[in-house]
């Protein structure tokens, strides 16, 4: 299937993502939610104690994932929709929505998986649904952001920065 | 793929650099961590072996700051290049927007070049691309090697789709913010 070139979030779905996170956090009583691209890049981010490194969190969980469906195809899986990793004091539970996002989960000894898993399952089916409307909104809003002004500021930005 | 999202007015671009091990494809991503801004950048990450050879990847966040009300974002992402690792390459090039092929010039690694861009073309397929269409750049890296071969063999050989290339001696810092000017320039064209 051909790749969308980019995705691109309004601000109604934005707030829509958000609310579902913060959901699925307070009904599971998780430490932190996230919903990355399968990229890496981290859409939104829920929970003080990940902020600061989420953008590498990002990078290396959607690594993870990526890896992960590799090792699915060498045993004739189509994939791996989940990914459990358990620590001493920390979980992370990561599944996949519709081959385009992941949503990761991070939480305690205080919470159950099962619950995680129940409720992370039923969060990706509204996030689903919310990533449709995306896919076919990303047209129309990205006229409306990528401009010629915009397009010659970010040349311009580029030679700035990018020099020896 | 490139994510932009309004409501925060930001735009996140994913740049991979590819090629043979021991091409320098680490070194470019150092040496722009060493010689930007330090404002401009986050914590490098590799994922090495015991020797440093890149296991998995390395990343390196860039932020431009923000340009006409969005904050530009690129994340830099190398593969590992030893032929071992082909399976971990194709993980690492998932969602990207852009990619930099670097080519060890030294003529004694010739074919290995072009097996990797025969790879690389296939695993673009694989998450269905295109490379023909998708933002890419050629890096003629260690051009100060004495067994580099001339570019215009290079040229001849590797660059059939007439694609931007850039000679560099990448541990000196030669031609790496050229190369990343250029993809950086593409991949914004095409999003």
């Amino acid at each position: 299937m051909e790749q969308l070139t980019n995705l691109v979030i309004s601000d109604r779905e934005l707030g829509t993502i958000s609310a579902v996170l913060t959901k699925l956090m307070n009904d599971t009583n998780a430490t932190s939610t996230m919903l990355l691209d399968k990229s890496g890049q981290v859409v939104v981010v829920h929970g003080s104690g990940i902020k600061r490194n989420a953008t590498t969190l990002g990078a290396l969980l959607a690594g993870v994932f990526s890896s992960s469906r590799e090792v699915a195809k060498l045993l004739n899986e189509k994939d791996f929709r989940n990914i459990f990793q358990q620590g001493v004091q920390e979980n992370i539970y990561t599944s996949m929505v519709e081959e385009q996002w992941l949503l990761v989960i991070i939480f305690d000894k205080l919470t159950h998986i099962g619950l995680v898993k129940v409720l992370s399952k039923k969060a990706s089916d509204e996030l689903g649904r919310i990533l449709e409307r995306v896919r076919n909104d990303t047209t129309r809003a990205k006229s409306s952001v990528l401009n010629l002004q915009f397009r010659s500021s970010v040349e311009d930005t580029i030679d700035l920065l990018f020099r020896d | 793929m490139a994510l932009i999202n309004i409501a925060t007015h930001e735009i996140h671009c994913k740049i991979v650099y590819y090629g043979i091990g021991y091409c320098g494809k680490t070194t470019n991503l150092q040496h722009v961590y060493k010689s930007i801004n330090p404002h401009a950048r986050g914590d490098m990450l590799s994922i090495a072996t015991e020797t440093e050879r890149t296991l998995f990847f390395d990343f390196l966040p860039l932020d431009l700051g923000t340009v006409y009300g969005f904050r530009t974002r690129f994340h830099l992402y190398t593969v590992p290049g030893q032929i071992l690792y082909e399976r971990t390459r194709l993980a690492v090039l998932n969602g990207a927007d852009g990619i930099v092929f670097v080519v060890d010039s030294q003529r004694e690694k010739f074919e290995e070049n072009i097996q990797s861009l025969v790879e690389l073309e296939m695993n673009m397929r694989r998450i269905g691309k295109d490379l023909g269409s998708f933002p890419f750049v050629l890096q003629w890296n260690k051009r100060d090697l004495p067994s580099a071969a001339p570019v215009p063999v290079l040229d001849h050989y590797m660059n059939r789709r007439r694609v931007p290339t850039f000679e560099a001696v990448a541990s000196q810092g030669r031609g790496v913010f050229a190369t990343l000017r250029a993809i950086s320039k593409t991949v914004m064209a095409q999003l």
